[in-house]
């Protein structure tokens, strides 16, 4: 399964840019890793891109200031929230804003490969 | 010769008739009761009726002529001849007076009148006269010139002046003193009724009037009004008298006293400001005042304590009619006070808690001066401030403090944990995510070996990097690099008690200081040991709570122990602790109490321990528990016993002050 849609991940922590690509291969996926909101809007991937795994907290742009940034632009790229902070009124306000889902570290396999197809679907 | 014989019938009947007319004279004059005498131009004694004889005590024979002179008083002989030769020049009527003796040896005064007689030819052929006994009258007008000058005195000591004013006639005449009641030089006065009217104040006019009515009713005469001198002051004079009205009503006479009060109207003025001054800065500031007589138990309140205490201001007040307003929780302190003020006699401050009886709380804060009054009986005097508000928005300020300190604590804990699983979760999703990769790799077929050993590589470095944040949060909250000074834990327990009196008061605890006065002193940072004081304080607190039957009272005691390192104590009288559950308590997150985190002690405990020292908990004998701590002092050094807040620091003697 090479090429499978491209699923683009943009996250500040190394480990997870590290470890997230490989395992969205194993699930046939391509994948991307992009350090900052900023990388991710000025690279070529952008307009490939069919999923957005985003960090929520980053330094600079944020998370949702991306997703409002992609909205402007009128990029459709369905995205699947990933954050560190266990709070609860994140994840409803994030899929009202048009979030897939919003996820929280550490997340298993399971749930990652349910989010990303529900993205998929939308497209 | 026939005609000789009715001529000495007529002659003998004549001479008869004479004889018995100048018999019915004598008679006449002998019993008039008055002295009756006549005397030649040349002053002799003629004649002498029978009251003058009977009188002097001497016959006819012994007064005629000059022998009359005997019976004048010796002091009084000298002027009589003067008088007499005086008047018999002037062949006038005249009078005077003399003291003659009588019988019996007794001198009486006596006022002569000669009247001059003369025969056709107007030439002066004698002198009739009489004496008339004045000696009661004299004796009376003695009497009243002594009792005049007696009244004199008297005014003048008084500063009262004597008038008898004729008001209705046109001239009165004043004395010089009464002139100057009114300022007036003397012989100024016209004595006129409309002169006096417009020396008057014209504002105190109607009061005048007032009085001279009232006067009309009841004769009496009291009126206090100021008049206007001719410099243009204005004095205070008050007048007692009576007053006489004629037929019509109209005054006629007022005699009384009239004194000038302007000294002492001014001293009444000055007393009343100052009472008004007194009252109204109690009043505005809340402050009431009382003395007591502890003796007698006599109490005096002033009517702003009345109304702090909300009881009429009439009502006599007794310790009982106080107790019943006092604070059931302050009652036993108020009973130690009082038993302390009359035994001792010295000043004394208390704070103290009103219950009113609409259940609403005052705070009261009373400072009480012993004095002795003129018999040498001990009387306080005392200032009492109502601070309710200022306690109230103190403790509401604390409150806030307080809640501003645990919503600190909570959000940092908070923030403390958001932080550490923001931390871990990184790395843990790594490892995660890496192991599930790596298990899919080594499913894979043919197994991705290459890329499993990756996965596993950067799993181990994740697990190491979570180990990472932990330490590193760990250090953080220990703080391994705190501050090292020099600390004397002394002075450093009295600023943290200073700092929670209010909240110590609140909670109805008592403080105890028994600070040792050559205690070392320590190394240190002084404010994570002012914080580990401060948490053993409030858990002593706390720990006390509940409790109503005996004081809630906290002794704080500092000493070196055993082996020479200083120690800090915290004893409480509260319920204690199962001893299995003693050293529990240190641990993190431990509490046995309904909300709140028993953090404190195991930090307490981390931050002695960073000072080389150790913090443990012991039961007390009579209930409740000690905490304790013990650290290294620097050797050689004292720490000083200074006071703060009034509290003095002793020996190692407890100063029970109310604090």
């Amino acid at each position: 399964m090479v090429n499978g849609p491209l699923i683009s991940v943009v996250d500040d922590d190394e480990s997870v840019r590290e470890s997230l690509p490989d395992l969205l291969k194993e699930f046939g996926f391509s994948a991307r890793a992009f350090s900052s909101a900023e990388e991710f809007l000025t690279s070529r991937y952008l307009s490939e891109t069919k999923c957005l795994i985003l960090d929520v907290a980053m330094p600079g742009l944020s998370g949702p200031d991306l997703q409002q940034e992609l909205k402007r632009r009128q990029q459709d790229i369905p995205i699947v929230f990933i954050t560190a902070h266990h709070d609860e009124h994140v994840r409803p306000r994030l899929i009202e804003q048009g979030a897939v889902e919003c996820l929280f570290k550490p997340f298993s396999d399971s749930d990652l490969l349910e989010a990303l197809n529900s993205a998929l679907r939308q497209s | 010769m026939s005609t000789s014989l009715k001529e000495q019938a007529k002659r003998a009947s004549s001479e008869q008739a004479l004889t018995s007319s100048e018999c019915e004279l004598k008679l006449t004059v002998d019993t008039i009761p008055a002295m009756a005498w006549s005397a030649r131009p040349d002053g002799s004694g003629e004649f002498f009726n029978q009251h003058y004889l009977d009188y002097v005590g001497l016959s006819l024979e012994q007064v005629r002529d000059w022998g009359w002179t005997a019976a004048l008083h010796p002091d009084d002989r000298d002027d009589l001849v003067l008088t007499w030769q005086r008047i018999r020049t002037s062949e006038q009527l005249g009078e005077g007076e003399v003291r003659l003796r009588r019988h019996d040896g007794e001198y009486r005064w006596f006022l002569f009148r000669a009247s001059p007689v003369r025969d056709e030819s107007g030439r002066l052929v004698k002198w009739y006269g009489i004496n008339i006994d004045i000696t009661e009258r004299k004796l009376a007008l003695e009497c009243l010139q002594s009792n005049q000058e007696l009244l004199d005195l008297a005014q003048k000591s008084a500063g009262a002046m004597a008038f008898d004013w004729y008001i209705q006639q046109e001239i009165n005449s004043w004395s010089p003193e009464q002139e100057a009641l009114f300022g007036l030089a003397p012989g100024t006065f016209d004595g006129t009724y409309k002169t006096w009217k417009k020396m008057m104040y014209a504002p105190d006019w109607p009061t005048v009037v007032d009085a001279i009515r009232h006067a009309h009713d009841t004769g009496k005469v009291t009126a206090e009004y100021r008049v206007v001198w001719p410099d243009g002051s204005l004095h205070w004079l008050s007048t007692n008298g009576r007053m006489f009205f004629d037929e019509a009503g109209e005054p006629l006479r007022m005699v009384g006293f009239t004194s000038d009060v302007t000294r002492r109207k001014n001293v009444e003025e000055e007393l009343r400001r100052s009472e008004a001054f007194l009252t109204q800065a109690q009043h505005l500031s809340r402050t009431g005042s009382f003395s007591w007589r502890v003796a007698a138990d006599e109490i005096t309140w002033s009517e702003q304590l009345y109304r702090i205490y909300e009881l009429e201001p009439d009502l006599p007040v007794t310790l009982e009619l106080i107790r019943t307003r006092v604070h059931p929780e302050d009652v036993t302190l108020y009973e130690k006070m009082l038993t302390q003020a009359r035994n001792g006699s010295d000043d004394f401050e208390w704070q103290y808690r009103l219950l009113m009886p609409d259940h609403s709380i005052k705070y009261l804060h009373a400072v009480a001066r012993a004095t002795r009054d003129q018999s040498g009986q001990l009387e306080y005097i005392a200032a009492v401030q109502d601070v309710t508000s200022r306690r109230l928005s103190q403790e509401a300020l604390d409150k806030a403090r307080l809640e501003l300190a645990h919503v600190a604590r909570v959000m940092s804990l908070g923030a403390l944990t958001a932080s550490i699983a923001h931390e871990v979760n990184q790395p843990l999703s790594g490892i995660i995510t890496n192991a599930n990769t790596c298990r899919r790799m080594l499913e894979a077929d043919p197994p991705n070996v290459d890329g499993a050993r990756e996965t596993v590589r950067r799993t181990i470095r994740d697990g190491h990097r979570a180990a990472d944040v932990i330490t590193r949060l760990r250090a953080l909250f220990s703080k391994k690099d705190a501050a090292a000074e020099l600390v004397d834990l002394n002075d450093a327990t009295l600023e943290v008690i200073a700092l929670s009196r209010c909240e110590l008061e609140g909670s109805g605890v008592i403080p105890q200081m028994e600070l040792a006065e050559d205690l070392p002193l320590v190394t240190g940072d002084r404010v994570q040991l002012q914080q580990v004081i401060l948490n053993l304080l409030r858990n002593a607190s706390d720990a006390m709570n509940g409790v109503q039957d005996r004081p809630r009272q906290v002794t704080i005691r500092t000493d070196r122990d055993e082996s020479d390192q200083v120690r800090l104590s915290v004893k409480d009288a509260g319920t204690g602790f199962e001893p299995e559950n003693l050293n529990k308590l240190f641990e993190a997150f431990y509490t046995t109490k309904s909300e709140g985190m028993g953090i404190g002690l195991s930090v307490s405990r981390s931050i002695i321990e960073n000072h080389r020292g150790r913090l443990w908990a012991t039961p007390n004998d009579g209930g409740g528990t000690t905490f304790s701590f013990s650290i290294p002092g620097v050797e050689g050094s004292v720490a000083g016993a200074e006071s703060r807040d009034g509290i003095a620091v002793k020996d190692q003697k407890p100063t029970a002050r109310s604090v």
